[in-house]
């Protein structure tokens, strides 16, 4: 298959891991560094809260991660290639994955792992029921139920309106797992949302 | 392009993701095929009502002034300050406007003695560790959610679980009727003795009012500290320090409450 999205992508699982210097640029002072900080990256803090909270699924743990992200990212700004928003995203879902090993280990399995997804699957195939009648409440539950490998795809792709490639960033997967977990994502979603409305009788249009 | 291919393809089409050439492609086998037309119509359908309908979570706007404040000039100094350090400089404009470590804190001490020669009654070190103290405790029980170690609405609960604990009893209004809820209370270590910290709601802000012994009577203070209120008051034998990011007046109007319950408690 072909995707306009350059494959030879180059994973920075951890920008902080690999860019553990310090060298600011020669004649920034600890404040124009902040102030360049604030301008380039705060921007994007609603996005960074944002998937923390659909990481979490918890408005306290959400901000508990953000902000330890956040101050871990101006830890690391020197580090910053390219666009601070998958940047930034990269460092908070790494928070968010090491925030959920250490206090809710059950949902990062299937996280490290993508070549399951790489099989190729007739299940995930476009059979997916008109979407135009979802309910809100049922379609946000409906989110939050799914794994979080997939949720986070999801998220990222129609939430935050991110490319292949800067999704594969994040996650640190390959393009093809990315397309394959958005695939999954949206069929579990219809499924769970058919679920939810045929349990609770409303009509929704196969 | 078998139907399979096409199929895989689907959500990189509908997502723009795909090429050129291979979309030229695709929709030519569209064209061809009904049933896969409407699969794609359905898809987009899918990706729209997740774009309308899924919540985004914004960040309140308190969490991104508080993790400003909290971003050391010094990188390398990391979070080896106290976390209050970082809510203690003034509001955000002049503190945006240069290297605000220093002028902050020189603006911090001549605003602390103006304030306290003002008052003209406590010493200054001690206020000021006060102040500190009442903030840092705040704050940490905020970050943490452990508002307070018993959990009651009743002041006949709160009053006796923390007299029980300390070497004096704590005044302890119900102010429901003022729509200042109760919620519980906790003990804390400010100014170099254990004191009571009774834990009010109103809306979604939490209140915090410290209360200890003093012999001093003293008038009410008003003091806003990187958008957290306090108001300190000294009345029947006790000092009170409230602090929220509650609005100054709401504030105002439980300082008021409480001094007036105060002589009846």
């Amino acid at each position: 298959m072909t995707l306009a999205a350059d494959f030879a992508l180059q994973h920075e699982t951890d920008p902080a891991s690999l860019h553990d210097t310090d060298s600011a640029p020669p004649h920034e002072t600890l404040s124009e560094r902040k102030r360049r900080f604030e301008q380039l990256v705060l921007p994007h803090f609603d996005a960074a809260y944002n998937l923390a909270r659909w990481l979490t699924r918890n408005d306290q743990d959400a901000r508990d991660v953000v902000q330890e992200a956040v101050l871990r990212a101006y830890r690391f700004f020197d580090g910053l290639r390219g666009e601070a928003k998958p940047w930034l995203l990269t460092i908070v879902r790494n928070s968010c994955l090491t925030w959920l090993a250490a206090n809710r280990p059950a949902e990062t399995v299937g996280f490290e792992d993508g070549a399951v997804e790489l099989l190729p699957s007739d299940e995930d195939g476009p059979e997916i029921q008109a979407a135009r009648n979802f309910d809100r409440r049922m379609l946000n539950e409906a989110i939050a139920g799914l794994p979080a490998q997939f949720r986070e795809v999801l998220i990222l792709r129609e939430l935050e309106d991110l490319s292949y490639k800067d999704i594969a960033r994040i996650a640190d997967v390959p393009i093809g797992t990315v397309m394959s977990r958005l695939a999954r994502a949206r069929r579990l979603l219809a499924e769970s949302v058919r679920n939810a409305s045929s349990i609770s009788g409303t009509q929704v249009p196969k | 392009m078998t139907n399979d291919e096409a199929n895989r393809l689907l959500h990189a089409y509908i997502d723009g993701e795909l090429d050129p050439a291979k979309t030229l492609e695709l929709e030519a086998h569209l064209a061809d095929h009904p049933s896969l037309r409407a699969a794609c119509g359905q898809l987009r359908e899918m990706s729209e009502a997740v774009r309308l309908k899924a919540d985004y979570h914004g960040a309140p706007a308190w969490l991104e002034e508080r993790i400003r404040a909290a971003i050391p000039a010094d990188p390398k100094a990391g979070p080896a300050r106290p976390a209050w350090w970082g809510w203690l400089r003034p509001a955000g404009s002049l503190a945006a406007a240069a290297d605000w470590l220093r002028p902050a804190a020189s603006f911090a001490a001549v605003a602390l003695v103006t304030w306290v020669v003002a008052l003209g009654v406590m010493r200054p070190g001690e206020d000021e560790r006060i102040t500190q103290d009442v903030l840092a405790s705040h704050v940490r029980a905020t970050l943490g959610s452990r508002y307070y170690d018993v959990a009651s609405s009743d002041q006949h609960t709160v009053k006796p679980w923390l007299s029980a604990r300390l070497a004096f009893s704590p005044p302890v209004a119900d102010l429901s009727a003022s729509d200042f809820d109760l919620v519980g209370g906790r003990l804390d270590y400010i100014g170099a003795q254990p004191v009571a910290v009774l834990v009010y709601k109103r809306r979604q802000h939490v209140i915090d009012v410290f209360v200890w012994p003093v012999e001093a009577q003293k008038a009410e203070q008003t003091l806003t500290r990187d958008g957290f209120n306090i108001e300190r008051f000294a009345k029947n034998g006790m000092a009170f320090w409230l602090v929220s990011d509650l609005a100054r007046n709401e504030l105002n109007d439980l300082a008021r409450l409480l001094a007036e319950r105060s002589a009846a408690l």
